[in-house]
């Protein structure tokens, strides 16, 4: 019995093959327990997904199922359950791979989050090939996971980091992308989907000059895999890098795809148990990847959730979920603009359901609150991207993200909320 | 140790409801004060750094006590800086050393959600570490 048999939700069983017409909110909110909760009695209208999606029962059940029933240790008992959780945890690569297109699920490593991944790439591929004057381009709109990894190996080694820049309405410019590459550029890093913003990043074409230009690619996929189906092979990236806990996973587990050539190239990271082939005290063969960039026991319950959430929104499949978010986002949009005082930020076009706003006169933080009194949650601040806040010229601002469960009268909550709000604080 | 203005503030948000906590924050933050932060003083200087908000504490000693004022650019914020700043100041180093955290608790009662907790836990380090109440810490890479 495989686990996305086991688990498969409500939701995903009733609906047809040709999900977008017939995508129902109603029945993909039944599916996740917390949203029929209520915060200071009123009901939850939970619009900060973009730090951390909520879970559907299928994924709360392979968690409960695998520390009830399968429980043991992976790769190494000589015994029914470790065989059967090895087998439960080395199938999520395959979902891992059937999500993002990966060739083979040997070329999927887990880690513990995004942020991990990329320090693997950093200390890892980076330290092993990169040298003093060489070049890193990374863009404004960066997470400081993907700032602050390669500033270390910038005081480690002596790389040049080089900044991408964010037009002022948020759209990416690919010309202005293009005139850092040099032949002294190693490595692209940058996101697929800002966090702020939304902007949704050409990728692909990114990958196709960085590559023309000799360098490696690294792309963080925190917010592109939630919200878009994503193709690594039509991308042509080296590395993907997702978290589990933003894809109604669970927290603790993270993905990176590499290439199989450049895993193959690449030295362990970290050193202990399940990375190696042989240990004497003379010599140490290391494992092939995945397994040599995983040491130590692995988050493997965790995978298993997030094997279950990949069965659960490749069930609603990625573009039924992309198109409903997308009408959110529009809607928002509109909803926003309509609202005098209040600012959107980010309005690149086709961006991903991400809304970020300032409201004149109001701070980010009291406005959201305010937001939180009536049941709104959304994020406020600088969302770990304080140099796009600087870029922006501003400090901090209100968040909304959607994820496939939110409704527009959610929308419209968050617009009353910010009414009211204005009211309060004037 | 006279924590007359700490056990006001005290008292008074265990007597209100959630709703009229959060107002009563917000009627805090917008009083007018018989000393006001200075304009001048809202600098980089006078910065509490690692807030979602900006919040700036200005520190004088008068014979041998410590007495702090807080400024913030976000209402709720400056509701809680002020309620800490006045429910703090007039101690001595070793006073101020003895405030703990459970202090801190009582002040936060169930509208001040966790996240505003944390904050008002740094606030608290923060006016100890001005005092020299409390030792610094260094700060993280590429701080000069
Ligand atoms: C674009 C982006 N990159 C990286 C991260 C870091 O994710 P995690 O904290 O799960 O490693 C996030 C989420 O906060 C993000 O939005």
């Amino acid at each position: 019995m495989t686990m996305g048999a086991m688990t498969a939700a409500s939701a995903v069983r009733e609906m047809p093959a040709h999900g977008r017409n017939t995508y129902d909110p109603a029945a993909v909110r039944a599916d996740f327990p917390i949203l029929s909760r209520t915060v200071y009695n009123r009901p939850l209208c939970f619009l900060d997904n973009g730090a951390s999606a909520q879970k559907p029962q299928s994924v709360l059940d392979a968690i409960q199922h695998s520390y009830a029933s399968e429980y043991a240790n992976v790769h190494r008992g000589a015994h029914f359950l470790s065989g059967a959780a090895t087998e439960a945890y080395e199938g999520v690569r395959e979902k891992v791979a059937a999500l993002l297109n990966a060739p083979e699920p040997e070329t999927v490593v887990f880690t513990k989050s995004v942020t991990e991944a990329i320090n693997l790439v950093a200390c890892s591929w980076a330290e092993a090939n990169l040298s003093a004057g060489d070049e890193i381009v990374i863009t404004q709109m960066e997470h400081h996971a993907n700032i602050v990894p390669w500033q270390l190996l910038r005081d480690r080694k002596g790389v040049v980091l080089k900044v991408a820049r964010v037009e002022d309405d948020g759209r990416f410019d690919l010309e202005r992308f293009a005139e850092l590459l040099t032949g002294r550029t190693r490595l692209v890093s940058v996101t697929h989907v800002s966090n702020v913003l939304g902007t949704v990043v050409p990728v692909a074409e990114v990958t196709r000059l960085a590559k023309a230009a000799g360098a490696c690619v690294l792309i963080d996929g925190a917010q592109g895999v939630v919200h878009q189906p994503v193709d690594v092979q039509a991308i042509g990236c080296d590395f993907y890098a997702f978290t589990g806990h933003k894809l109604y996973g669970p927290t603790g587990i993270g993905v990176l795809y590499g290439t199989a050539e450049r895993l193959a190239s690449m030295p362990p990271w970290q050193g202990g148990g399940d990375m190696i082939e042989t240990v004497s005290f003379e010599k140490t063969v290391y494992a092939e990847p995945p397994l040599r960039f995983e040491a130590g026991t692995p988050p493997f319950v965790q995978a298993i959730g997030l094997g279950a959430a990949i069965d659960y929104v490749r069930a609603l499949g990625m573009e039924a979920i992309g198109a409903h978010e997308h009408a959110l986002c529009h809607h928002a949009m509109g909803a926003l603009r309509e609202i005098p005082g209040v600012r959107p930020i980010g309005e690149a076009p086709d961006k991903a359901a991400i809304v970020s706003f300032v409201v004149d006169g109001l701070h980010s933080m009291d406005v959201g609150a305010i937001l939180d009194r009536q049941g709104v949650a959304v994020r406020v601040g600088h969302h770990c991207a304080q140099p796009l806040m600087a870029r922006m010229g501003i400090e901090s601002t209100v968040r909304a993200s959607m994820a496939l469960y939110n409704t527009t009268e959610e929308i419209d909550a968050l617009a009353a909320g910010i009414r009211h709000a204005q009211k309060l604080l004037a | 140790m006279d924590l007359s203005a700490y056990e006001d503030y005290a008292e008074t948000l265990e007597a209100l409801d959630d709703e009229m906590r959060f107002e009563y924050l917000l009627d805090i933050a917008k009083k007018k004060r018989r000393e006001p932060f200075p304009e001048e003083a809202m600098d980089e200087a006078h910065l509490m750094h690692g807030c979602m908000s900006r919040v700036w504490i200005l520190h004088d000693i008068d014979e041998d006590r410590h007495y702090f004022r807080g400024h913030s650019d976000a209402a709720i914020v400056k509701g809680l800086v002020t309620m800490m700043t006045d429910s703090f100041s007039g101690l001595t180093t070793a006073e101020l050393a003895q405030i703990t955290l459970d202090h801190v608790r009582r002040l936060n009662l169930g509208a001040l959600t966790t996240q505003r907790q944390v904050g008002m836990m740094a606030m608290l380090k923060h006016l100890q570490k001005l005092a020299g109440a409390r030792p610094g810490f260094p700060s993280g890479p590429g701080a000069a």
